[in-house]
């Protein structure tokens, strides 16, 4: 019998070959066995709860800053406070009660006795002063630290940036325990929001293990007081894994662990989510376009989440530089885009549009259409708003973006319609995040950019001053220059009024000026979170406040 | 020989000096403020700015900037990524693990796909076999390399489940590496079957050859002992130029199927302008390309005695 | 290399290649030879066909196209074709059917524009190099060495940083990572021709070096440059592309194939046909150029068929 040809045998070996590399398992979807839970109880205890995330920049509390960071520290730390998902009010941490003296300028936190570490280590008010001295020391260089602006003494620790200012101190002087489970704060300046700051990951507690900020072995690895501890060091650009930390001193958790795979920062969101259609992954975000096929697929089974989060996207206008910088042309350009033909067109009515910075989910805060521009189109008041504002037929106006965030579609929908409804010329400029920021905060800067906010804590405060006040403005995050004193003052009064009702009332004020008045940032839209989840084997699935899956609660079903 | 190589390895030298300081130089004149932005879209406090500029050089002027990177470099320092605030070396040298066995991932397949198909064409001019290899190379030549990916990716990830998708965080885990690997070898496999069926082609006319046959020996062993042999060498010559290119990073490949290798890791630090990072990988894959061709270029002239080293 | 498609089809001429002028003495003759040779190769005549096809698209584009490839619809999102619109409707609402005859403009222009740079500077450099010889060709070739090692897309994307995104910076960074295959393809090929006897004949006849270089080595060294530059068309236009694709090409709104692709590529697994038909048209195009190329290649040098 002849043999066959060279060629064919060739082509036969490849075959096989290809064959053997699809049969060798990696077991990598295996990885999830299901655990047995008790039968008793109301939560099932056990199962390993697998998503993806992008590698985050620190999950060390010194610099734990977006929120897949945020994510892995606040399962792994328990500051003085907490948030409940539902009412969005401050809870109890690991401080029992707080207080303020009258003038909100002093604060004492009485901190729940005999809480631990992971490793043993007591935590105590000195626990908390630790971390917060570590993340707020000059050498430090924590892009988190100025949370803790307010405390006395912050500028001498930290320092402030300027050639001549020497951050000389070791210790934070505005921290103070004058025993072992009382923390005492005193500020800077008053503020009667400041117990909401402290949610922020760089004020929790660290043991004496974790050393000065530069402590590597810390650093990917951090020992906390959470409801999960690290079960080994942080493997970089490839995983993280959390596992229970039953010596935890509140609910503990009823997950063994939590894998959480890396993944490269390019098409995350669909990374995430074809890993959890293939079984890959527990929990995903969603890629806009696939929302709704999500809904349709995800919904039914209950494996589907929606919620509104604390954050608005907007369009950042430069108000100091023509053609923008008389508010009836800002009015002009809000009226003449129509937010919800984008929205249905572009995010399949996905969105929620904006008619205010602050977002529903401040309730006590929220005041609807405080931007009376916002709603609805009107072409013709809009013609008329620009006429009189000099925004003529043929002014160039450009519209800033930056790639590698999907905001392409969009931004073209909104080129055509202000060149459509308003006869402007729109020069779209996309661009890489960093520059898109360097563009905004030069000094010729003009027009329009695409821009969003989230709160890092549940106040209103935190979407006007840091974006609209004269205090934020370059270096700080005010980068369309706004600037009005009656909008300041009324800010600088809310936070010296302990009473809420009050509070929010000079807060509404000071919106309808800076937004219903000056129309200083365009609201676009909230920002409407959508997550899926295998809801066959996982119950208790929730986003909470930072946008982060509530994995301390998650059971199996 | 000898001096030939040491002139050419003083020239590499040059060449990465010279690719450094051109990178140096283009990356000072880029708009945009590497280390002004925190992660999440915030402006950096200025105080941290402060103590990052001293820390990363920034306040010194270019030239001594360059000598200083140039000191560490040689001592294997090579900075800290802006954005990651981690020791650059350690950062590339896992991605860097994971793309070089993408790339030998590759290059076996092309080698095998590619040679055979071109030894098939040849051998067996103007059968069907012959068409559909030229069909076939020149499809593979013109799909770009993102669409088919996704299709590869489309059919065998996620519609027959026969691969995983994506990941595999860069082992040699055959199942994860497979669809990359084909979807980067694809073109070049389709370049080397062509170069693979012209020099046999040519090698077939030639006079050794009919003479060969006259002689006696069958068809069969003069195509093997022969004319392979003697088409191999420009095939070896571009598979090796081919290397020292996937060497350098397979970006497309790479963000499909989220291969953690050093395409994506430069391009994730073009786009957060993340110096260091661009200057070791550039400078590095230059390098590696360089010192590969000339590898190349000496196996070729010791296999052929009749090319001169000018 | 990497992946794009290497702007490279055979790494030398055969070696021992008669140059065709050695036998033809009449130019028109040689010329009509390879005409005849081209037009007799079935695969090239579709080839011309194709690419033919397409540059009729580009030029005419506002007359055959249905619609106005920016006119946006934001109630007719993502439609799959339809009789309004065979090629369906783009996320932003706009027809793809003329979307994708206009963005054969970019291609063309790109494709074109980007490999003639490239063959000129490769020309000029190469000849030099292979001419000349001695340090010039150092220098030259390990320049060249230095760009080809540089990936492509990385270059073309830094180039695109600091100049902003366009279709002439598209073609700046295009044609200055590829000259250097034309250069060496050229060099190479002026060597084998240089020391051949023609030449010899020329110089001792008293030709100039000018003269010897435009009338004899040029035209003989030129022509696996002119296939390079033929299939590298295809591959310029793939590169343009990919450039869409990671988001440093043309800009987002211009009617371009790999806008569309990119864009197309979030509806992944759902909407197919709003990658696949752009897909398809940059086959077709780049099919259309190897194929002439390959037929250039065979015409010129009938050994090789």
């Amino acid at each position: 019998m002849r043999r066959p040809p060279r060629s064919v045998r060739l082509a036969a070996t490849v075959a096989v070959l290809a064959t053997l590399f699809a049969a060798c398992s990696s077991g990598g979807n295996d990885k999830a066995k299901d655990q047995q839970g008790s039968t008793t109880g109301a939560a099932k205890q056990g199962g390993v709860f697998r998503l993806g995330i992008v590698e985050p920049t620190a999950i060390d509390p010194y610099n734990s800053q977006e929120s897949e960071g945020i994510l892995v520290t606040k399962e792994l730390f328990t500051g003085l406070v907490q948030i409940d998902n539902a009412t969005a009010q401050i809870k109890p941490g690991v401080a029992d009660k707080w207080s303020h003296n009258n003038d909100c300028t002093e604060w004492t936190f009485n901190l729940h006795p005999g809480t631990t570490f992971s490793n043993g280590e007591p935590v105590d008010a000195n626990a908390f002063i630790r971390g917060m001295t570590r993340a707020a020391k000059q050498s430090a260089a924590s892009d988190v630290a100025y949370h803790m602006a307010g405390i006395a003494g912050y500028n001498d620790i930290h320092g402030t940036g300027d050639a001549n200012s020497k951050a000389t101190a070791t210790t934070f002087s505005g921290l103070s325990a004058p025993d072992a489970n009382t923390l005492q704060v005193k500020l800077s300046a008053a503020d009667c929001e400041f117990d909401k700051k402290t949610l922020q990951p760089v004020m929790s507690p660290v043991p004496a293990s974790a050393g000065e900020a530069s402590n590597k072995a810390f650093n990917d690895m951090p020992i906390g007081n959470g409801p999960f501890k690290m079960k080994e060091p942080w493997h970089h650009d490839q995983s993280i894994t959390l596992v229970r930390n039953d010596s935890y001193f509140g609910d503990k958790a009823h997950l063994d662990e939590v894998d959480l795979t890396i993944q490269p920062s390019q098409d995350a969101l669909e990374a995430e989510y074809k890993g959890l259609q293939s079984g890959q992954y527990d929990y995903a975000r969603i890629p806009p376009a696939l929302i709704p096929q999500a809904k349709t697929v995800y919904e039914p089974k209950g494996g589907f989440v929606h919620k509104l989060s604390y954050g608005i996207n907007y369009l950042l206008v430069n108000v100091v530089n023509p053609p923008l910088n008389k508010a009836d042309a800002r009015k002009a350009i809000s009226l003449a885009i129509d937010r919800q033909a984008i929205i249905d067109g572009v995010f399949s009515g996905l969105q929620t549009k904006a008619t205010s910075i602050i977002p529903p989910p401040l309730k006590d805060f929220y005041t609807a259409n405080v931007c009376d521009t916002c709603d609805k189109p009107d072409v013709t008041k809009a013609k008329q708003l620009a006429a009189g504002a000099g925004l003529t037929p043929g002014t160039k106006v450009s519209l800033a973006f930056n790639t590698g965030g999907g905001h392409e579609a969009w931004v073209q929908a909104v080129q055509q319609q202000l060149e459509k409804n308003l006869g402007l010329k729109v020069d779209l400029q996309p661009s890489p995040f960093a520059e898109l920021l360097t563009k905004e905060k030069a000094n010729n800067a003009s027009g329009l950019f695409r821009a969003a906010w989230s709160a890092d804590y549940p106040s209103a405060e935190n979407f006007l001053f840091p974006l609209l006040s004269q205090k934020s403005l370059p270096p700080g995050d005010n980068r369309g220059r706004y600037v009005n004193k009656q909008f300041d003052d009324l800010l600088a009064q809310a936070r010296t009024t302990a009473d809420e009702s009050q509070r929010a009332s000079l807060i509404k004020q000071a919106e309808k000026i800076a937004i219903g008045d000056d129309m200083a940032l365009i609201p676009m839209w909230y920002r409407d979170q959508y997550r899926a989840f295998d809801s066959a084997k996982w119950t208790g699935v929730d986003i909470d406040f930072f946008e982060n899956p509530t994995l301390a609660s998650i059971s199996l079903k | 020989m000898g001096r030939y190589v040491v002139r050419r390895l003083l020239q590499m030298v040059l060449v990465l000096f010279g690719a450094s300081i051109i990178l140096f130089v283009s990356l000072f004149v880029l708009p945009g403020d590497p280390i002004g932005t925190a992660a999440g879209e915030r402006s950096r406090d200025p105080a941290v700015r402060a103590v990052l500029e001293k820390r990363y050089d920034l306040d010194k002027p270019l030239p001594v900037q360059y000598l200083h990177y140039v000191g560490r470099v040689v001592r294997g320092d090579f900075g800290e990524s802006y954005r990651l605030r981690r020791p650059v070396s350690a950062y590339l040298r896992t991605r860097f693990g994971a793309t070089a066995r993408l790339a030998l991932g590759a290059i076996v397949l092309e080698i095998l796909i590619g040679m055979t198909a071109g030894v098939v064409a040849a051998v067996l001019r103007y059968s069907f076999w012959d068409v559909l290899v030229t069909l076939t190379t020149t499809l593979a030549i013109g799909v770009p390399t993102y669409v088919g990916g996704s299709i590869l990716q489309g059919i065998f990830a996620q519609k027959f489940h026969i691969f995983p998708r994506q990941g595999g965080s860069g082992s040699w885990n055959l199942r994860y590496l497979f669809l990359p690997a084909l979807t980067l070898a694809s073109v070049d496999a389709a370049l080397v079957a062509r170069l693979m069926r012209g020099t046999m082609l040519e090698s077939l006319r030639a006079d050794y050859v009919r003479t060969a046959v006259a002689k006696g020996l069958s068809k069969r062993v003069v195509i093997l002992k022969h004319v392979m042999r003697n088409s191999v060498i420009p095939v070896i010559t571009y598979v090796g130029i081919a290397f020292g290119g996937l060497l350098g990073g397979a970006l497309i490949t790479e963000t499909i199927f989220n291969w953690p290798g050093i395409g994506l890791a430069l391009y994730t630090a073009i786009s957060t302008q993340d110096n260091p990072v661009i200057i070791a990988v550039v400078t590095y894959g230059v390098g590696a390309f360089v010192i590969v061709n000339l590898i190349v270029d000496l196996t070729y002239a010791y296999l052929d005695p009749r090319i001169r080293l000018e | 290399m990497t992946d794009t498609p290497p702007l490279i089809d055979e790494a030398a001429p055969p070696k021992d290649a008669v140059p065709a002028a050695a036998f033809g003495i009449r130019g028109q003759t040689q010329f009509g030879d390879i005409r005849r040779r081209f037009f007799r190769n079935k695969l090239a005549v579709i080839g011309l066909t194709m690419v033919g096809l397409v540059f009729l698209l580009a030029v005419f584009a506002p007359l055959v196209a249905p619609d106005d490839p920016q006119a946006q619809n934001l109630s007719l999102t993502a439609r799959p074709p339809s009789a309004a619109h065979w090629f369906g409707t783009d996320e932003l609402g706009r027809d793809q059917l003329s979307r994708v005859i206009y963005g054969s403009r970019i291609a063309i222009v790109v494709g074109l524009a980007s490999i003639v740079l490239a063959l000129v500077l490769g020309v000029i450099l190469g000849s030099i190099a292979g001419y000349r010889g001695g340090k010039a060709d150092s220098v030259i070739m390990r320049t060249a060495d230095a760009f080809f090692a540089f990936p492509l897309l990385i270059g073309a994307i830094l180039i695109i940083l600091v100049t902003g995104r366009g279709v002439v910076p598209v073609i700046l960074s295009i044609g200055i990572f590829t000259w250097a295959v034309p250069a060496r393809l050229l060099r190479s090929s002026i060597l084998s021709v240089r020391e051949a006897e023609y030449v010899e004949a020329a110089r001792s006849l008293g030709a100039s070096k000018w003269r010897i270089v435009t009338r004899h080595v040029l035209p003989n060294s030129l022509a696996p440059v002119l296939v390079y530059g033929m299939v590298s068309v295809g591959t310029a236009i793939v590169a343009e592309t990919a450039l869409s694709f990671l988001g440093v090409g043309v800009k987002p709104n211009v009617a371009d194939w790999g806008n569309m692709i990119s864009a197309g590529r979030a509806f992944f697994g759902f909407k197919d046909y709003l990658w696949e038909i752009p897909s398809l048209a940059v086959v077709f195009t780049v099919l259309g150029f190897v194929f002439v190329g390959d037929g250039l290649r065979d015409a010129l040098d009938p050994r090789l068929r």
